[in-house]
């Protein structure tokens, strides 16, 4: 496995000479099975040969698809928990990775991390409907995420196989979100962006996950009964089986 | 022996979800009720999304109360007359329940509003049955016979309908049967829960039935309500999980008709004495929970309110 995977980019290493960095992923979907506990991909590539040693910065970030998402905060009233201040935000990611050489404080500025959204603080949603400061609802959409291992930020994961080739592991958990997730390699020189290369990952159900997903969703009311009748079913028949001869 | 539900969206332990259905399977069978109120939170507790939970138990439900109600009917103790009118105010119920979920759920108080309904139903039911069964247990043992049924019945019998029960040997206004379905069918879409431990309370309290009845009558309302809640659940919600449900549900039949063996050794006294504590438990634990410090005083929920 890991040799085939050396001599494919090793295939690979020779056109990137022109465009200075080639990257590509160890599945392009990944189908969710009834026995689906999260998975691994891996993203690899490989840059031209480093002329400094500021050359080999390199970002992979996947990013999952936006979610709006509502972030309500509770207070002590009369000592009872409740929820009081709500921010709705749109333009966060269902899912977000980041894999990096080093800190991406030590690769780039601020500015040029939120240019490029490389980072957890570079997630900047649009807040809709909210009085206040939207800033501690964002930090606790990132923090909740993040429990969840939805959300990670691991610097220095990237290993070099060589000079010039790179490789590291996501991992995708079983919480994750179908649709479409982009995978995003990023090269930095000199703070900046020197080359960059997106490519698309689709997380999909497959089998019977998917059709029972799709019956939910496109005919409710047969699944609402199929489950009605299940239950039933399986009420009355342990109720024979379990009758006692009298 | 990871199973991935396919509404829910997670990975879960089936064996463990399995194991759960029998045993609150076990104690609806031995307790005449459905087990949701246990059920519920104990999902929630596996990190099942709430709306979830909330759907899904109801099919275990459904499947227990089944599952119970036809080893009470085999013993001739169902009273169907009295389940038909109160399913008449329990379908009224549940519409009316659907309406308050989706508008509690707009003002983000959803939890809070179920919590504090769980608190004070479980915590008051639970208090009244507690000091009856033990008022009953007490008089047996200085031998004294309590009186199970006073004849006054106070405003009850003042109620016009007037409608004969020839089962539970009752002739009373259908207002009372009416008002109780109600109740239970709002609170079901509420909290997903079949509401057993409202109706057999009220049916012994209120409406003065036979014991032998209560349980027989009282699982087919709950099979009723459930059912139709589900079918409101999945097609409003989307959030009843068929996988998760099966898996509930298998464990759930069998622990149901253990449990009615169970119970058939025990005496109505002792069966409602344990329910009480079961009952109080739940409600001392949701109560904590209201107001003990959260993690995270932030919670998110996907999508707009």
């Amino acid at each position: 496995m890991r040799r085939a995977l050396i001599a494919a980019l090793l295939l690979m290493a020779a056109p990137a000479r022109a465009e200075e960095l080639v990257s590509g992923i160890s599945q392009d979907t990944i189908q969710i099975t009834s026995n689906y506990t999260g998975t691994d991909i891996v993203v690899f590539g490989a840059i031209e040969r480093a002329l400094s040693p500021q050359g080999r910065s390199i970002v992979v970030v996947v990013r999952g698809p936006d979610e709006p998402m509502t972030v309500r905060r509770r207070d002590r009233v009369a000592g009872v928990w409740v929820n009081r201040d709500a921010a709705r935000f749109e333009g966060l990611p269902a899912y977000y990775y980041l894999a990096s050489t080093e800190p991406v404080a030590r690769i780039a500025p601020r500015e040029a991390l939120q240019r490029y959204g490389i980072g957890l603080q570079a997630l900047t949603p649009t807040a809709i409907g909210s009085h206040h400061d939207p800033e501690p609802f964002r930090q606790a959409a990132i923090r909740y995420h993040q429990r969840m291992g939805l959300y990670a930020e691991n610097p220095g994961s990237i290993d070099f196989l060589s000079e010039t080739l790179f490789r590291t592991r996501v991992p995708v958990p079983a919480g994750v979100t179908r649709g479409q997730y982009n995978v995003e390699v990023y090269l930095f020189r000199g703070g900046d962006v020197v080359s960059a290369q997106s490519t698309p990952l689709f997380v999909d159900a497959t089998g019977l996950e998917r059709r029972l997903f799709n019956l939910a969703h496109d005919s409710p009311l047969v699944y609402g009964l199929s489950c009605v009748f299940m239950a039933m079913l399986l009420g009355w028949i342990s109720s024979v089986l379990f009758r006692r001869p009298a | 022996m990871e199973l991935y539900l396919p509404v829910a969206e997670m990975s879960v332990n089936w064996l463990m979800l399995i194991a759960l259905g029998t045993g609150v399977g076990f104690l609806s069978g031995m307790f005449g009720v459905g087990g949701g109120f246990l059920m519920t939170p104990l999902l929630v507790f596996t990190d099942i999304p709430s709306t979830v939970a909330v759907a899904t138990t109801l099919s275990h439900v459904t499947a227990s109360s089944m599952s119970g109600a036809l080893a009470q009917w085999r013993k001739r103790a169902i009273d169907f007359t009295m389940a038909g009118v109160m399913l008449g105010g329990g379908i009224l119920g549940t519409l009316f329940g659907v309406w308050l979920f989706a508008l509690m759920r707009r003002q983000g108080q959803m939890d809070l509003i179920v919590a504090l309904t769980y608190v004070i139903m479980l915590g008051g039911i639970g208090f009244i049955m507690l000091r009856e069964s033990l008022a009953t247990l007490k008089a047996y043992r200085s031998g004294v016979t309590a009186s199970r049924r006073p004849v006054n019945r106070g405003w009850i019998q003042a109620l016009p309908f007037k409608m004969r029960f020839r089962q539970s040997r009752l002739y009373i206004s259908v207002i009372p049967p009416i008002g109780i379905g109600f109740v239970v069918g709002s609170l079901s879409a509420i909290m997903g829960i079949g509401g057993g431990f409202i109706i057999v309370p009220a049916m012994i309290y209120i409406l003065r039935m036979p014991t032998n009845v209560v349980m027989g009558t009282s699982l087919v309302q709950i099979i009723a309500v459930t059912a139709i809640t589900t079918i409101l659940q999945a097609t409003n919600n989307y959030s009843v999980d068929i996988v998760l449900a099966g898996l509930l549900v298998s464990g759930g039949v069998v622990g149901a008709q253990l449990g009615v063996r169970a119970g058939a050794k025990l005496r109505g006294e002792q069966l409602r004495l344990l329910l009480a504590c079961l009952v109080l438990v739940v409600a001392a634990g949701l109560f904590y929970q209201l107001i003990a410090r959260p993690l995270d005083v932030y919670s998110l929920s996907e999508g707009m309110p």
